[in-house]
């Protein structure tokens, strides 16, 4: 089950090049980051990001593993995208420069520089959250995590859930504070098929 | 600051005509029904529903309310409605006869039929939910709930989140089972304008 893929190994991951670690890409219709924060004191608002890619790897034995994902600013919805009587809709508001400006910053991204296990199993993610040009320190606790054949295609896959928080402000994000929240909590679904 | 609305008591709900009794119309930006479901034991996927209107009539002296949520089927989105290569999106699959079926059931709906208070503040709410043509109990928890003048609208409102559990199959919506989940946690974020 594991091959030694030696271009992928030396391309993807400050490792050492360990025996084998295997490489996952992101499938891209079953992963999404997830947010939510809180809208002035009243209720919790969520939203998502729509296009995510990026990949993994994984060496159980070694027990270790990286990770990269990228995420289209752009791609926020948070389903609040017709105007009605107003000059914009929130998810335009939301991509203009008060909060994601996406034409100057049209991806954020995430790189890991230590995952830790629980077992055979990844528990933990150390690692750094690129957002607005701001490179600033992000954990993510693996909620949920899985590996096998996935059951229609039958392809070698990992999936799971994972969740982290960070603080808006920390990245130059202050528009609206404190009426919508600094905190903001991430989720993200993932799954992953094998290379 | 507060009005005894007739008329809207008489359209809106079955209560007894409280003494005071205010109604709340429900404001769509702030107002998302999202779900949750296992998806082949590897992840949990979520989802949202971008279109819904409703009211709820509250009376906190009496501690008595109900409330009417309509939610637009074909507004069901997972951030998958790009084809790719594929010949549909999951969004697109979700709209057909397999799953919502929106050609003939373009709405669900969700009508109380008892509200049960914490002191002043709806605690849990009893009520039916209509999903492809079939009614079944359904009960939420009201996990967050604040009143106060908005802070932009400068209109008095209530706000906050509520969630609850379903099976699908119960209201005729049996695909892929039990690869894609039966169990779906719904959570909702509101928000009602003072009418």
């Amino acid at each position: 089950m594991k091959g030694l893929t030696l271009g992928l190994a030396m391309l993807c991951v400050p490792l050492g090049a360990a025996a084998s670690p295997d490489t996952y890409e992101f499938d891209r219709y079953h992963t999404y980051v997830h947010f939510a924060v809180d809208h002035l004191g009243m209720s919790t608002i969520w939203g998502r990001f729509d296009a995510v890619s990026g990949k993994f790897t994984l060496d159980t034995q070694a027990k270790r593993g990286g990770v990269e994902l990228r995420v289209e600013t752009a791609s926020i919805n948070t389903g609040d995208n017709e105007r009605g009587s107003r000059a914009r809709s929130r998810d335009e508001h939301l991509r203009n420069a008060d909060f994601f400006n996406v034409l100057e910053f049209p991806q954020m991204t995430y790189k890991s520089s230590t995952v830790k296990f629980s077992g055979d199993a990844p528990a933990t993610v150390q690692g750094q959250l690129m957002l607005l040009g701001v490179t600033r320190p992000l954990s993510l606790t693996i909620d949920r995590w899985n590996c096998g054949l996935h059951p229609f295609n039958k392809k070698e896959m990992c999936g799971g859930n994972a969740s982290g928080s960070i603080k808006r402000s920390d990245f130059g994000m202050k528009y609206a504070l404190p009426a919508v929240g600094d905190e903001v909590k991430l989720f993200v679904e993932f799954e992953g098929y094998k290379q | 600051m507060r009005k005894i609305v007739v008329g809207a008591l008489i359209l809106a709900m079955p209560l007894a005509a409280a003494a005071e009794a205010e109604t709340f119309a429900f404001d769509p930006p702030h107002t998302f029904p999202h779900f949750a479901l296992d998806y082949a034991g590897y992840a949990t996927i979520y989802g949202r529903f971008d279109k819904t209107a409703g009211r709820f009539t509250i009376d906190r002296a009496a501690k008595t309310a109900a409330l009417e949520l309509a939610v637009e089927t074909v507004s069901v989105t997972t951030g998958d409605n790009e084809r790719g290569s594929r010949a549909r999106t999951r969004d697109e699959h979700l709209r057909t006869a397999d799953f919502f079926n929106v050609a003939e059931f373009p709405r669900m709906t969700y009508k109380s039929t008892n509200v049960k208070f914490n002191g002043e503040d709806p605690a849990e709410i009893e009520g039916q939910l209509t999903l492809l043509g079939v009614t079944r109990p359904l009960t939420l928890k009201v996990d967050r709930w604040v009143c106060k003048v908005h802070p932009f609208y400068k209109k008095f409102g209530c706000g906050g989140n509520a969630s609850g559990v379903l099976k699908r199959s119960e209201f005729g919506m049996k695909i892929f089972l039990p690869v894609l989940g039966d169990e779906v946690r719904i959570t909702i974020m509101f928000l009602g304008m003072k009418q």
